[in-house]
């Protein structure tokens, strides 16, 4: 996979998640409405690869103000993911050489590489996930189950214990999927499910899309520095 | 400037430490009074979830699920509350919650003061949960704060 089009490819899938996310704000206040109605306009012109470094540059501003506008992250890591393949992708479009561009686009790879590795591992130090208790509480008490039928689950330990150590060692294992391509895919087409799952039952719809979007600076960074 | 930097750098280097460990979580809870100086006599949980969600309604918040993403956010501003308090936090549930009392209550049956609190639960070391209020609002005026 070309660094060109890694980068054509992300910018589609981020237009799309920006498209779904802002189209969200619209139903929301006015003063929301003044920064998601721009920014549903520029990821359109990102879409269809009109202006993009200028559009880039503009969703870039839209996103401080986003994060003034609610003095931090509106929806926690998706918003932060949001940010971070933003400023790689607008960092890529407009830094002058071809060596500093792949830099910045590896960053974005390095870092998807390390949200895995990093949540299993402090997941898996912690005896409370290791016994399986842990996600029982997040299913018994915690704000995320979409609904009140989905906290029985809270009273199913095995089921719980085996989900919670598929999701640790899949998480901390998911770096050695770096040495062979279909071992990557396989990888990227499993964590794509968990995002899934957990958009399912806990409402993370927009996890989903914008995680999508770091994955073929992934695939690329394999085929530049490891195969 | 430095205040957005120190929003955007979280973003640029962030920690990944989702779920490290699952902490007491906080309830929204709303209660109308009719006079400032009134006790709230019910509680009510902001946007209680349903009972059962249908798969196909899954598959359609994949799409469009505004309301619980905006019910996250106000999780997260009942966190900001309690770590580190600001009006900020405090404003966005008002105004969401009057919002959403103006959108599902019939008219004229709103009361004009509106209080919130935060209840947080958690498991003691019996495993039972147990439940303690962390914050309550003093009244707000309802006119005008969801137009705000």
């Amino acid at each position: 996979m070309s660094l060109e089009l890694a980068l054509r490819t992300t910018e589609i899938l981020l237009a799309f998640a920006f498209l779904q996310q802002s189209a969200e704000h619209l139903a929301g206040f006015r003063n929301e409405q003044v920064i998601y109605g721009p920014r549903l306009l520029l990821s359109g012109l990102l879409l269809f690869g009109i202006a993009t470094p200028w559009v880039l540059l503009g969703l870039l501003g839209l996103g401080l103000l986003i994060l003034q506008r609610f003095q931090g992250p509106y929806n926690g890591g998706s918003d932060k993911m949001s940010l971070l393949v933003l400023c790689c992708l607008t960092a890529a479009r407009w830094l002058p050489s071809e060596q500093w561009q792949e830099y910045a686009f590896a960053y974005l790879a390095g870092q998807l590489v390390i949200c895995y590795f990093i949540s299993g591992q402090v997941k898996i130090v912690n005896p409370e996930w290791r016994s399986g208790r842990a996600l029982q509480d997040v299913f018994r008490f915690s704000a995320y189950p979409v609904s009140e039928d989905l906290r029985g689950l809270a009273d199913r330990p095995r089921l719980l214990w085996a989900m919670g150590w598929a999701v640790m060692l899949f998480e901390v294992l998911f770096p050695l999927a770096l040495f062979s391509r279909e071992a990557l895919v396989l990888a990227l087409f499993t964590a794509a499910l968990f995002h899934l799952a957990n958009a399912c039952l806990f409402g993370l719809n927009r996890f989903f899309w914008i995680w999508l979007a770091a994955y073929p600076s992934l695939l690329w960074l394999q085929e530049r520095v490891v195969l | 400037m430095l205040p957005l930097l120190n929003l955007l750098l979280p973003a640029l280097i962030p920690s990944w430490r989702f779920f490290k460990s699952v902490d007491p979580s906080p309830r929204v809870e709303w209660a109308m009074l009719a006079a400032a100086t009134g006790v709230a006599a019910q509680w009510h949980e902001f946007r209680a979830r349903p009972q059962y969600l249908t798969p196909w309604a899954m598959a359609c918040r994949m799409l469009w699920n505004p309301r619980w993403n905006e019910t996250l956010f106000v999780v997260s501003c009942a966190e900001r509350l309690t770590l580190t308090p600001s009006s900020h936090s405090q404003q966005e549930i008002l105004r969401r919650i009057s919002a959403e009392l103006e959108r599902t209550l019939p008219p004229g049956a709103c009361l004009p003061y509106l209080q919130f609190r935060l209840v947080f639960t958690d498991r003691n070391e019996d495993g039972r949960l147990v439940k303690a209020v962390t914050y309550q609002s003093d009244p707000f005026l309802i006119a005008g704060m969801a137009s705000a």
